[in-house]
Formats: C-alpha cells, sequence, structure tokens
C-alpha cells in the first residue's frame, strides 16, 4: 500500500477542515462570544497537522482501490477527532468522547446529540456543530476530489467509496467535474432554503443553520425543542419540502437543469421514493387525526414533516411523536430502514436498495411459478447486473446483522427493548433521534462510554454504507501486497 | 433493366428468381463459390465470385451500367457500405437489408446519412405480419388492400359443403365477391364459370370487406374472436423478439420460449416486465403445456427451424389455441401446411421479396404480395393515363390468362368488376396474377419502366 500517499491525502483534507472552522472563529469574534480563542487553537492544532502529512515527499502517485478505502475510512475518522477539538477546547463538551461522538454524529449526518441544553451554546460552536452537517451531507472527501488534483484518476475509487447508494454514477466525464457539478446543486438548493427560512422570520443565523441540517439530512437545530419551537406551520413546511428535496439524488437536479424533466419523472427510484413519501404520510395523517390533531392541517403538517424527517433520516422534529398511536410509531420505525436515495445525502438503507430487492423477491415468486423462467431485474428501463444484485443482498443482510447484534450489545445499557433497538437503527441509519430511551425529548447523553464509541462507530460504518469500513476490517487488508 | 444482388442466401436467390421471371437481367455476387456454383446450374443469372465491398470490383463490373444493387449479404453494416458505395460509383438505386433489431429506430436516419434508397427489415416486416393478423378477428389468413377495403381470403371447400362439387358459375350468394384463384394439390389454377370445386380445394376470394365478414359468420369461423390476452411465442430470435415487444406495448401477457441461455438473459433484459422468457426447448411438449399452451389465445412458431414450428404450431392447434401461425422458410412444405390446419404459415422471404418488388415497379404500385409460396401474386395498381384501354368494358381488353382484375375502387367504393365495368384514371385496381404472366402484367400495365 501507499502509506506515504494515504497520508498525504489526509493532510490535504485537514486543511480543508481547518478551513471549515475558519467561518465559526468569524462568527465568534462578530458576536464577542466565549469560544473565539478555542477556534483559533483548533484550527492552529488542525492546520499544522495536516500541513505536515502534506510535507511527506511522494514515491509514487499511485491510487489504488485499497488506498482509497484507507484515504476514505481513516478520513472520515481524522476529521471527526480534530474536527471535535473546539467543542472540547471550549468547554461546551467537557468530555472529549462526548465531543468525538457529537462531531461524529456532525459529519455522518446523524444529528443525534449528547448535549442536554444546546441554546446556552456559544454561536461559533452552535454554527460548526452544524456546518459538519453541510460538509458531510455531500461528502467530506468529494470535497478533495473537486478541488484536489492530486488524486487523479484514484479519485474516482474515493468517489465511489464515500457516495451512498449501490452504483456510482459520473455525469460528467471527469470525476472532479462531476463533484463540482453535485456541489454546485447542492449550494444552489442551500441558498433557496436559507432565503425562504430568513422569509419566515428566523435569523440569518439559525437560517443557515437549519439549512445545514436540512441538506445535510443532519437534524442539528439551535433549540432545545429542535423545529418545533419555531412554532411556524410555514417553516415546517418549507423545512419539510426541503428534506424531501434532500433525500432525493442530486444528479437528478442536474438533469432538471439541462431540462431533462422526463428523465427525473420516469426516474423509478425517485417515483417510488416520492410513493413511500406520500403513502406513509396519508396514512399517518389520517391516523393522528383522530387520536390526536383533531385538524387536517395541522395533522398533515406534522405528519409530513416527522415521516419525511425520519424517511430522509434528518432527524428533525416538531412534535413530541412518542405521544402518537403505536400504528404512527411503527410507520416511522419502519421509514428508519428505508432512507433516502442513491446518491443524497440522506442515509440508512436507500430507497434504490429496497426497490431492487423487492424486485428480486418478485423475481425468485415468478420463478417458483415458472421454473425455467429467465426474468431481468430492473429498474426503470435498465438491467441491474447479477453482481449489483448480490451486493444489494449482501448489504442488506449484513445491516440488519449489524442492527441485531448492535441492538443486543446496546441493551446491556439496561435502557429498555425498544430504546436500544431505535438507538441501533437511528445510528446505523444517520437519522439521530429514535423511540423511548432516545426519543425526541431525550438526548445520548446517558449511555456510558463504550456505547458512545460503539454508536459512534455504526455512525461511521452506516454513512460509509459497511462495506467501506468492513473491507478495512478484513485481514486480507493489511497483508502485503498479495 | 439490370440489377445486382449482393449476397446468395435465401433471400437473395427468391428474389433473383423472382426478377427472372419479370424478364431482368440479373448479377448475383457472392464470396461463397459453392453457392453460386449451384445457382448457375438452374438459373440463367451472371455469377461473380467476390467480395462486393470491393471498389475495384464494382468498378471492373461497370456498376454504373446497372439499375439496382440491392445488398442482402448476412451483415448489416456490409449491406449500408455497399448501398453506399454502389451510389457513388454510378449505380442508379440500391436496396439494403438491416436486420439489427438495435437499429430498427434509425432506418430512416441510416438511409438518409447513406443515400440508400429503400431499406428492408425481414424480421420486421415478419413480425408486422403476423402482428396484423392476430390482431384482426379471423382465424384465417387474408390480405388487405385499397387501404382495407377490399379483402382476400382463403377457404378450405371441407368447410363450405355448400360449394362442394359445383361449378364456379352454379355458386350462389357470391353477389359482390370473386374466387381469384384455386389451389389444388399444390397447384394453382384461376377458375372460369366451368371450374369444379373439389374437397380439399383451398379458394381465394376477393371482395368487399363487408361482404367476406358475411361470408365469414355463415362459416361459423368466428368473426369477433376472443380478445387476445395471453400470447405464445416459441423462438426469441429477432421476429420473436419485435412480436413480444409490440404485443407487450398493447398489454397482452407474452411467454417466449427460448432455447438459447444467454439470449433468453438478453431478452429479459430489453423486453418489457409483462413478457416473461422461459428457458427451453422447443420440442419438449411438457414444457410448452406446463406453460400453459392450452390457455394461450394465439401461439406462434418463430423459431429458425420449420420442423420445430410446425410441430408445435400443430399440438397448439390440437390443444384449441386460437390462433396458430408458424414461420416456414423453406419453400418445399407449403403445399403440405396448407392441408395441416395452421391458421397462417408465413415466409419472411416471401413478404420481403414482395417487398423489394413493389419498391423496384414504383409509384403507381401500391402493394404486392406474393400468395402460394411465391407462386401467385396480388398487386395493387394506381390507374395510369398512359393506359390506352380507360374507359374501355374490360371483356374487351384481352387481358392475358392467368391475369384477373379482382376489384376496382372508384371513388371510395369497391366494384367487384363485371364484363362491362370500365376502369378510370386514378382508380386503384387489385390485380391477381400467377407468377408466370408477371412479365405480360407489367407489359399490360406499364409497369417495366420503373416509376
Amino acid at each position: 500500500m501507499n502509506h506515504r500517499m494515504i497520508f498525504k491525502v489526509l493532510g490535504y483534507l485537514l486543511l480543508i477542515i481547518a478551513l471549515g472552522m475558519v467561518t465559526p472563529l468569524i462568527i465568534s469574534y462578530a458576536h464577542h462570544q466565549s469560544d473565539t480563542i478555542p477556534f483559533a487553537a483548533s484550527i492552529a492544532i488542525t492546520a499544522s497537522a495536516g500541513f505536515a502529512l502534506t510535507r511527506i515527499p511522494l514515491k509514487n502517485k499511485v491510487l489504488k482501490v485499497k488506498e482509497s478505502l484507507a484515504i476514505v475510512t481513516f478520513g472520515w475518522l481524522f476529521s471527526s477527532l480534530l474536527g471535535a477539538l473546539p467543542f472540547y477546547l471550549s468547554g461546551s463538551i467537557p468530555s472529549y468522547v462526548d465531543a468525538f461522538f457529537e462531531t461524529v454524529s456532525g459529519f455522518t449526518t446523524t444529528g443525534a446529540t449528547i448535549i442536554n441544553d444546546i441554546e446556552v451554546l456559544p454561536m461559533g460552536i452552535l454554527f460548526w456543530r452544524s456546518f459538519t452537517h453541510w460538509v458531510g451531507g455531500m461528502g467530506i472527501l468529494v470535497v478533495a476530489v473537486a478541488i484536489l488534483p492530486i488524486m487523479g484518476t484514484g479519485g474516482f475509487h474515493v468517489f465511489k467509496a464515500e457516495s451512498p447508494g449501490p452504483i456510482a454514477d459520473k455525469i460528467a466525464p471527469r470525476i472532479m467535474e462531476t463533484a463540482k457539478i453535485l456541489y454546485r446543486a447542492y449550494i444552489i438548493i442551500s441558498l433557496a432554503e436559507f432565503a425562504l427560512l430568513m422569509f419566515g422570520g428566523m435569523t440569518a443565523f439559525e437560517a443557515a443553520v437549519h439549512t445545514f441540517g436540512t441538506l445535510g439530512t443532519g437534524g442539528f437545530s439551535t433549540r432545545n425543542s429542535s423545529i418545533g419551537a419555531f412554532g411556524s406551520a410555514y417553516i415546517f413546511n418549507v423545512i419539510s419540502i426541503f428534506m424531501i428535496m434532500s433525500g432525493a439524488n442530486f444528479s437528478l437536479y442536474y438533469s432538471l437543469f439541462k431540462g431533462k424533466w422526463r428523465d427525473v419523472a420516469n426516474n423509478s427510484e425517485f417515483r417510488f421514493y416520492l410513493g413511500i413519501i406520500f403513502v406513509s404520510v396519508l396514512a399517518i395523517t389520517i391516523d393522528n387525526n383522530f387520536h390526536i390533531y383533531h385538524d387536517w392541517f395541522e395533522s398533515f403538517t406534522h405528519s409530513l414533516f416527522q415521516a419525511s424527517s425520519i424517511m430522509t433520516t434528518t432527524g428533525y422534529t416538531t412534535f413530541d411523536y412518542e405521544k402518537w398511536s403505536a400504528f404512527s410509531r411503527s410507520v416511522l420505525f419502519m421509514l428508519m430502514f428505508v432512507g433516502g436515495s442513491a446518491g443524497s445525502t440522506g442515509g440508512s438503507i436507500k430507497v434504490i436498495r429496497i426497490l431492487a430487492l423487492i424486485k428480486l423477491i418478485k423475481r425468485e415468486v415468478t420463478k417458483i411459478l415458472h421454473p425455467r423462467a429467465i426474468v431481468a431485474v430492473k429498474l426503470g428501463k435498465e438491467p441491474v447486473a447479477e453482481d449489483t444484485l448480490l451486493n444489494i443482498a449482501g448489504f442488506f443482510m449484513l445491516y440488519m446483522l449489524i442492527f441485531i447484534l448492535g441492538s443486543v450489545a446496546i441493551s446491556l445499557e439496561g435502557i429498555g427493548f425498544l430504546g436500544a433497538t431505535s438507538a441501533v437503527a437511528a445510528t446505523l441509519g444517520n437519522i439521530g433521534p429514535g423511540f423511548g430511551f432516545v426519543g425526541p425529548t431525550h438526548t445520548y447523553s446517558e449511555f456510558s462510554v463504550l456505547s458512545k464509541l460503539l454508536l459512534s462507530f455504526f455512525m461511521l460504518l452506516g454513512r460509509l454504507e459497511l462495506f467501506t469500513v468492513i473491507a478495512l476490517m478484513s485481514p486480507k487488508f493489511w497483508r502485503r501486497e498479495m | 433493366m439490370k440489377v445486382i444482388i449482393i449476397g446468395a442466401g435465401k433471400l437473395g436467390t427468391k428474389l433473383a428468381t423472382s426478377m427472372l421471371s419479370s424478364d431482368m437481367h440479373v448479377a448475383i455476387m457472392d464470396s461463397n463459390p459453392i453457392v453460386l456454383e449451384k445457382l448457375k446450374d438452374h438459373m440463367d443469372v451472371l455469377t461473380i465470385n467476390a467480395n462486393g465491398a470491393r471498389k475495384e470490383i464494382l468498378e471492373k463490373l461497370n456498376i454504373s451500367t446497372y439499375d439496382l444493387a440491392i445488398a442482402v449479404t448476412s451483415d448489416d453494416e456490409t449491406n449500408i457500405l455497399i448501398s453506399s458505395m454502389v451510389k457513388k460509383l454510378g449505380c442508379k438505386r440500391s436496396i439494403a437489408r438491416i436486420r439489427n433489431p438495435e437499429y430498427s429506430n434509425q432506418l430512416e436516419f441510416i438511409q438518409k446519412t447513406y443515400k440508400i434508397d429503400h431499406v428492408v427489415n425481414p424480421d420486421l416486416a415478419t413480425a408486422n405480419e403476423i402482428l396484423r393478423y392476430l390482431m384482426e378477428s379471423y382465424t384465417f389468413y387474408f390480405g388487405k388492400y385499397a387501404m382495407g377495403k377490399v379483402s382476400l381470403v382463403n377457404f378450405n371447400i371441407k368447410n363450405l359443403p355448400a360449394f362442394m362439387n359445383k361449378s364456379v358459375s352454379e355458386l350462389s350468394y357470391m353477389d359482390g365477391l370473386l374466387i381469384a384463384a384455386i389451389s389444388r394439390e399444390g397447384e394453382v389454377i384461376i377458375p372460369h364459370g366451368g371450374t369444379v370445386l373439389k374437397e380439399n380445394d383451398i379458394i381465394y376470394v376477393m371482395g368487399q370487406k363487408s361482404k367476406i365478414d358475411g361470408i365469414a359468420k355463415s362459416l361459423h369461423q368466428p368473426v369477433g374472436n376472443k380478445a387476445m390476452k395471453k400470447v405464445m411465442i416459441l423462438g426469441g430470435g429477432k421476429v420473436g423478439y419485435y412480436l413480444a415487444e409490440r404485443l407487450s406495448k398493447k398489454n397482452i401477457a407474452v411467454k417466449i420460449i427460448e432455447s438459447n441461455l444467454d439470449r433468453c438473459k438478453n431478452l429479459a433484459e430489453r423486453l418489457n416486465d409483462n413478457v416473461l422468457v422461459i428457458h427451453g426447448n422447443g420440442t419438449e411438449a411438457n414444457l410448452l403445456e406446463e406453460e400453459d399452451l392450452s390457455e394461450m389465445n394465439a401461439f406462434i412458431g418463430v423459431t429458425g427451424f420449420d420442423e420445430e414450428n410446425l410441430f408445435m404450431s400443430l399440438r397448439a392447434k390440437q390443444l384449441n389455441v386460437g390462433k396458430v401461425i408458424a414461420k416456414i422458410s423453406r419453400q418445399s412444405y407449403i403445399h403440405i401446411i396448407e392441408q395441416l390446419g395452421i391458421d397462417l404459415a408465413i415466409n419472411p422471404v416471401n413478404i420481403t421479396a414482395s417487398d423489394i418488388l413493389k419498391y423496384i415497379r414504383g409509384g403507381k404500385v401500391v402493394s404486392v404480395s406474393l400468395l402460394l409460396d411465391g407462386q401467385a401474386e396480388v398487386s395493387e395498381i394506381i390507374a395510369s393515363k398512359s393506359w390506352n384501354f380507360l374507359g374501355k368494358p374490360i371483356m374487351d381488353l384481352n387481358l392475358p390468362k392467368g391475369i384477373i382484375i379482382g376489384a376496382i375502387v372508384h371513388g371510395g367504393k369497391v366494384v367487384i368488376p363485371k364484363g362491362n365495368s370500365v376502369i378510370q384514371e386514378g382508380d386503384r385496381i387489385v390485380v391477381f396474377s400467377l407468377m408466370s404472366e408477371v412479365p405480360k402484367l407489367e407489359k399490360f400495365f406499364h409497369l417495366k419502366d420503373g416509376r
């Protein structure tokens, strides 16, 4: 393995992270907040570590699959380790493990927090906390791919390992160009939401923080009671729409920009994605209207918000959904295992995999009825390769295995069955809030250090879609060239 | 007219045969000397053993003196290349056969880009012909002319006891209908008033569509057949693919049985989800029955093997499948098939040959179809003012024997001609003719000059 190359790229990555801390530093300084010095120190530490790594002389620039997997996994780990510095140094989060948990939760766009009172935190910290969502949503390394020419063709492996979904597609012939196009769409949509939230009466600061949380499908807020604190149906619905937009494949916006709206309308994953949201929202709107709200508009607003928040793995809340009926909560629990579309910022299993699995099951049923039938699994008009199907089935298996074994491990905390299972589902799926012990009115602060580390690991596993991290853990990976 | 045919396969040979009977000079080129050797023995053609895409060979042949080049080699790209080259080298017109289904949506574009005058796709034409038959309510074969106003159908006299052992002039309720030909033991007879119909004769009846419907009803041949819902196709070749694709678009459930596994996978990937691809051999009768052959509204045998198509079609007929169609490419079977009760035996070579012949004859000829495996043809011609017999009663025309004017469409009305009927400029006439009489037909109706 080309260790020098790995560390050099990681060095550049840390420089980007340090650069990302400059905005919170400016905000903090401008508003005379208490966290100015800690940010300056964090930037100094991160930047010098990064600078030192970039000075490593290279023997060659070879970047193969193995190196790319290592860069992605360690890139996320290093970013989280150093990204935790401002929380720790400012004293906002006294324990470094907690600060690390919070940063992983930020970068992986989970939005699970260990902070019980958010509203007392200084502005720089609040900004940084949500900004990690925005950066992590599109991918930390995509930034590096987009601006660093040194990765060359190896960039595609990195892009593939980091981008969500079973099939990584280039929209432009060059990977750098693809990354730039995606980021351009990301920035334009962000600006749109920012403007609409400002129009709804938020301050520029709050509008920015919540835009980061929505676009990255993260879920960190500035208020203890999340979006519900704003008490405005306009804000609820704007955020609902942008959450749904962020859970769709971003390359669709490029198609839309190119005027190929027909491609978007016929995209089978997008249709299925909207279909799931539509049916779920319809079901729980009706259920909630009779049980709680007794007002159709209110019921619809909260149901739409909560269903899209959980499904796109954002994790914002407008209402304590623990008060909902068992049926509505079960629908939410089910949505935790669906997630966003491929190529979105959402987490969990992903709509495209669910769709492919359903078609795979359909095929097996056909094969029982017609043993000699040859059936191709197709998404839209495109046939899915047998290898990809196996990969998807394997992914689903592994996801469920980690969910079940993880729940067993977390249940040792003695937090109840629902708390343990939903904590694993909510971290592995990068959602944030779960049910019971980790419900919308609770935080993750009560967990033991060991569980916090395990849950952080689940968040990374989920964000990097299992195989990238699992491959790194196999002994074969570390054996010398074979 | 000087014609060169490049590629001496089934279609090339068939075309050469048809053209010779209409008095053209035909040269055939092929890179396989053995095939040419066989041709030379029984055909009056010039054979050239060479690769038709070589410029110097075409030049040596004086290609610029030819009126038409027809590229029907086994390779689409070669056909396109040849048809484009000969035009550049001075040949007047060119025709290319293009079969690849992936090109089927861009034939017009190819034609324009390479300056090819006409493109034929035999598999697509065959599939369309089958489809046309499937979508109609008859259970017997028929042709449509004059934009559907005139029909041609065939009946077996077995089913018409009232007709048996009677002469044509004795037949009642034939008003507005015409018996154009009789096929007896594989031979075609053009009937006259005294011809007596025998058991097992197959008669070709031409007439106005509504009249034909009436006779079909009286025969208890169902007219309003059950709607097509389920179709089984045996053979996933090009014809099978086109058929399945078009049927599935009409929301018909299609089962397609193909013996090549890779081809099965390919079909499954390209066809819609309401097509079920089954991997299996058509000769396994059990498989077909397990897949509910007896429940089908139609069965279509389009494998590359005539025998397989034929056997399984017979099995389907036994199981009372509504419509049974078999693709039969070999000429010699056609006489047996007539007696077997298969609803339609279709020969792709004939369909393509008809298409090319129509093209050669040019503007005035609206359609040409070959019947009875090419022993006879039906052409639809628009009456031209150059005809010196316009306005004269038909009985005075001295039409050659073996040529019958089956219908005249005048001002949108169909007239089944009697002796005193007249043809006027702009009428469409449907003419039935024996193949051996085609040269006379062309001379009579001034078709020889091309367009």
